[in-house]
């Protein structure tokens, strides 16, 4: 029976891979990419599937795992965002040259923007970078039916291929149509090859060129790829302007044209941009005198088409080098290019008075703050309030908003926090400067890729205090169970692995667990790994500083809800605001002293810890 | 058929996202194919929020400025931030305390593109009925009330009543009855 929902891009990514027969998913959450395997697991639940699932400990992990079990003949698929796509890329670089037996498709979601994200790499680059095909979906309905395609291509030319789907595509909702879906019985075999699998350089530069081989058929493959590269040129016509658009952006430019009714305006849509369908694009830049090219979220086919006096994008300038291309972006820069080129212009867009208005109005800016009730919340005042003149070396994750704080002052990649840390800790050392430094990382994070700078914190002698910030859950890409919790991807037991038995493996010999809600007890312990960091005799300090994110567990995080109110005797210092900041507290200006957002608290009561003049209290 | 445009604004944990799904939902059920954009992630702790939803046959899921028919707003500042999508003579319905909305400054221009607004305070509504979180569904109710867009109240209600969790159905459900009520009386 064909039924219809409304899925989201994620969920629809989801449906092709199960569609396609995909045996194994590993993943490793990460925003845009998060919900892909919890949709996977749904309709392996739905449709009695035995695909197996598993949340990774990180992207390098969910590759490698991914890969193994293409060479056994299965087919795979691994999902992250396109920075954890950078702590996979060693794994990626030579899985390409090694190749597969079965399918293994990666995807890798951009965030142009960004969103939520360090940076706005594009994950096309990194295909051509580690030479494998990338296909660069436009919408979630065309993402659904890519992965098909990416996972066939994969199984015939015996090569990883990449799903690049943009932030606009993951996240964009669609009614998607769906029958039955067939189990998979492909059953894993191994066949010995030392000379493949464990290749040494002279056998790698053979792999290399078997590469290259495959990567030429499969150019001619895209060259003929007619439902995602193709134009529509009429013959014999010659036009003043054509665009070539991919991913999202086609989308817009797409609705543009046939709105505006502009049949002048012809469109090359590159689907499958890598290998780059070469004579597709030599035959629609002949019929065009100007060509522009609109693609997120770098300039991948902006430099793979060779008539550099034709084309107009990022590098001369038509198209912003940075951001992410909405709707309104490319409007206005179609727009200058039909001026520039003396063509008929877009109807105007008369949203210039409505974005005078907005500036005018102020509106204040809503920067994202930890949750109402956060324990991280109470750890970062905690810490700020013991070591005042740390350096506060943080990571990603939902404590990267410590920043607002004053609790946070850097934040690199993941793991980072204790890496950095070290090199402060060093780079004072050196100078005979005792300089005091905090580093705090989540629970997740550490999981992913604390160990490493942990165990080399210990063995090359650093001294700092490390908080890990245990809320016992992945919280900012939407609550994916850690290995702390023993609780695995599809709901099933798992083994738990608790922090304490990772950091004591990792040579630490201060490692004591407090709540965080108790910001006394919290100080103390702080307190007492100062003094062991500085200690000649002593060493790494690390607190665990555990208690359950209050989304993820509403009542085990409040077991006793605190009503809280604020008494006369507050006197407007702003103490509360300016270093605990929870949005349910507010200055009242009727009142004239700090008020309470009833609509926002959730009666956790940690800030009657917080005021120094105790106008705090309990109702 | 023309496409029809909807944004949904907000601030993080107001439940835009259950709000898009809503109106997607009962709009599909009507025969339209659904097309929407949402904010996840780190936006979502408290920052700006906004959903795209466009019915028809758009590519895109992100609606062009100046071209949506109706934004729906838990959060009065959010409204305003989000009036350089609305077309000459859209609808706009906001969740405000506020009895002086909207702010002189933005009245101008909203009349000047006959752009037609209404207010309710659905945050008193759903906290009078003791879901404080559920303003979201008293600011359905209202919208439902205007019967101006292709989806209508039963629509609305029976996808409430088909995609609410079990736990939360009843409570929605009254508190976009009590939504609905409210815009009834405004009407008249």
């Amino acid at each position: 029976m064909i039924k219809q929902e409304i899925l989201l891009g994620n969920g629809a990514i989801a449906l092709g891979l199960v569609e396609s027969g995909c045996q194994i998913v590993t993943s490793y959450p990460g925003t845009p990419s998060s919900e892909i395997l919890p949709e996977v697991v749904r309709f392996v639940k739905s449709e009695k599937l035995d695909t197996y699932v598993e949340w990774s400990t990180n992207e390098k992990v969910a590759l490698d795992t991914a890969f193994a079990a293409a060479i056994t003949g299965k087919r795979a698929a691994c999902c992250m965002k396109q920075v954890g796509l950078n702590v996979a890329a060693d794994s990626l670089m030579s899985a390409a040259y090694i190749g597969t037996v079965g399918g293994l498709v990666i995807i890798s979601c951009d965030d142009p923007g960004p969103h939520s994200s360090q940076t706005e790499q594009d994950t096309r680059f990194m295909a051509r970078l580690a030479k494998v095909p990338v296909l660069d979906p436009s919408d979630p309905q065309e993402a659904r039916e890519m992965v098909g395609l990416a996972m066939d291509i994969s199984e015939e030319f015996r090569i990883p291929v990449i799903l690049r789907p943009a932030i606009r595509v993951c996240h964009a909702r669609q009614n998607i149509s769906f029958g039955p879906i067939k189990k998979n019985n492909q059953k894993a075999s191994f066949e010995k090859n030392p000379q493949r699998w464990a290749a040494t350089p002279r056998f790698r530069l053979i792999l290399h060129g078997e590469l290259n081989k495959k990567l030429k058929e499969i150019g001619k493959k895209f060259e003929n790829l007619s439902q995602y590269n193709f134009h529509n040129l009429e013959s014999g016509i010659k036009y003043p302007l054509g665009i070539v658009a991919g991913g999202i952006p086609y989308s817009v430019i797409r609705d543009f044209l046939s709105e505006e009714n502009r049949t002048d305006i012809p469109v090359l849509k590159i689907g499958a941009p890598y290998p780059f369908p070469e004579s597709l694009a030599i035959e629609f830049m002949s019929a065009c005198e100007r060509v522009l090219v609109t693609e997120e979220t770098d300039t991948l086919i902006e430099y793979l088409l060779r008539d550099r006096e034709k084309v107009m994008g990022r590098l001369s300038g038509h198209v912003p080098p940075e951001g992410e291309l909405v709707p309104h972006v490319i409007h206005t820069l179609i727009n200058n290019v039909l001026e520039e080129l003396n063509l008929e212009p877009f109807q105007a867009d008369d949203d210039h008075e409505a974005v005078q208005l907005v500036k005018d109005l102020q509106l204040p800016v809503r920067r994202p703050t930890l949750c109402p009730g956060c324990p991280e919340r109470a750890a970062f005042f905690a810490i700020r309030k013991t070591r005042p003149k740390a350096i506060f070396t943080s990571d990603i994750g939902c404590y990267t908003l410590g920043l607002n704080l004053g609790a946070v002052d850097t934040v690199l990649d993941m793991g980072a926090a204790i890496t950095m840390a070290s090199g402060f800790y060093h780079s004072f050392a050196q100078d005979s400067i005792e300089q005091p430094i905090v580093a705090t990382i989540g629970d997740s994070t550490f999981f992913h890729s604390g160990t490493a700078g942990l165990l080399n914190a210990v063995y090359n002698g650093s001294r700092f205090i490390l908080v890990i910030l245990d809320n016992q859950t992945t919280a900012m890409t939407g609550m994916q169970p850690t290995p702390a919790l023993g609780i695995r991807a599809d709901g099933s037991e798992g083994k738990a692995i608790p922090l304490e038995r990772i950091v004591a493996g990792c040579g630490v010999d201060f490692i004591e667990v407090v709540d965080p809600y108790n910001i006394k007890k919290t100080t103390s312990l702080l307190k007492k790994a100062v003094t062991y960091v500085e200690d000649p005799k002593g060493g790494m300090a690390v607190i665990i500083a555990r208690h359950p994110c209050v989304i993820a567990y509403p009542d085990k995080a409040i077991p006793h809800k605190k009503k809280v109110t604020i008494t006369d005797d507050c006197i407007e210092c702003n103490f509360c605001l300016d270093r605990f900041e929870c949005p349910a507290l507010f200055h009242d200006t009727e009142l004239g002293r700090v008020n309470i957002n009833r609509e926002l608290c959730v009666d956790c009561g940690v800030c009657i810890q917080v005021c120094p003049k105790g106008a705090i209290v309990e109702a | 058929m023309e496409t029809i445009n909807i944004i949904l604004s907000g601030l993080g944990g107001q439940g835009i996202l259950f709000m898009t799904r809503v109106l997607a939902q009962a709009a599909l059920d009507k025969g339209f194919n659904v097309m929407g954009a949402e904010t996840h992630g780190m936006a979502q702790r408290g920052g700006s929020v906004v959903s795209h939803l466009r019915l028809g046959e758009a590519k895109s899921s992100l609606v062009m400025t100046g071209t949506a028919h109706f934004l729906l707003s838990l959060e009065e500042n959010e409204g305003y931030r989000n009036l350089p999508f609305l077309s000459q003579g859209a609808r706009m319905y906001v969740n405000t305390h506020s009895k002086h909305f909207p702010r002189e400054k933005a009245k101008g221009l909203l009349d000047k593109r006959n752009i037609i607004y209404h207010s309710i305070s659905a945050a008193t509504i759903a906290q009078e009925l003791g879901a404080p979180r559920s303003s979201n569904l008293a600011l359905l109710g209202y919208f439902s009330a205007f019967n101006e867009g292709p989806i209508g109240y039963k629509d609305i209600k029976t996808t409430i009543d088909r995609i609410s969790p079990k736990k939360l159905k009843d409570i929605n459900l009254k508190v976009f009855e009590a939504g609905y009520k409210r815009g009834k009386n405004t009407k008249k």
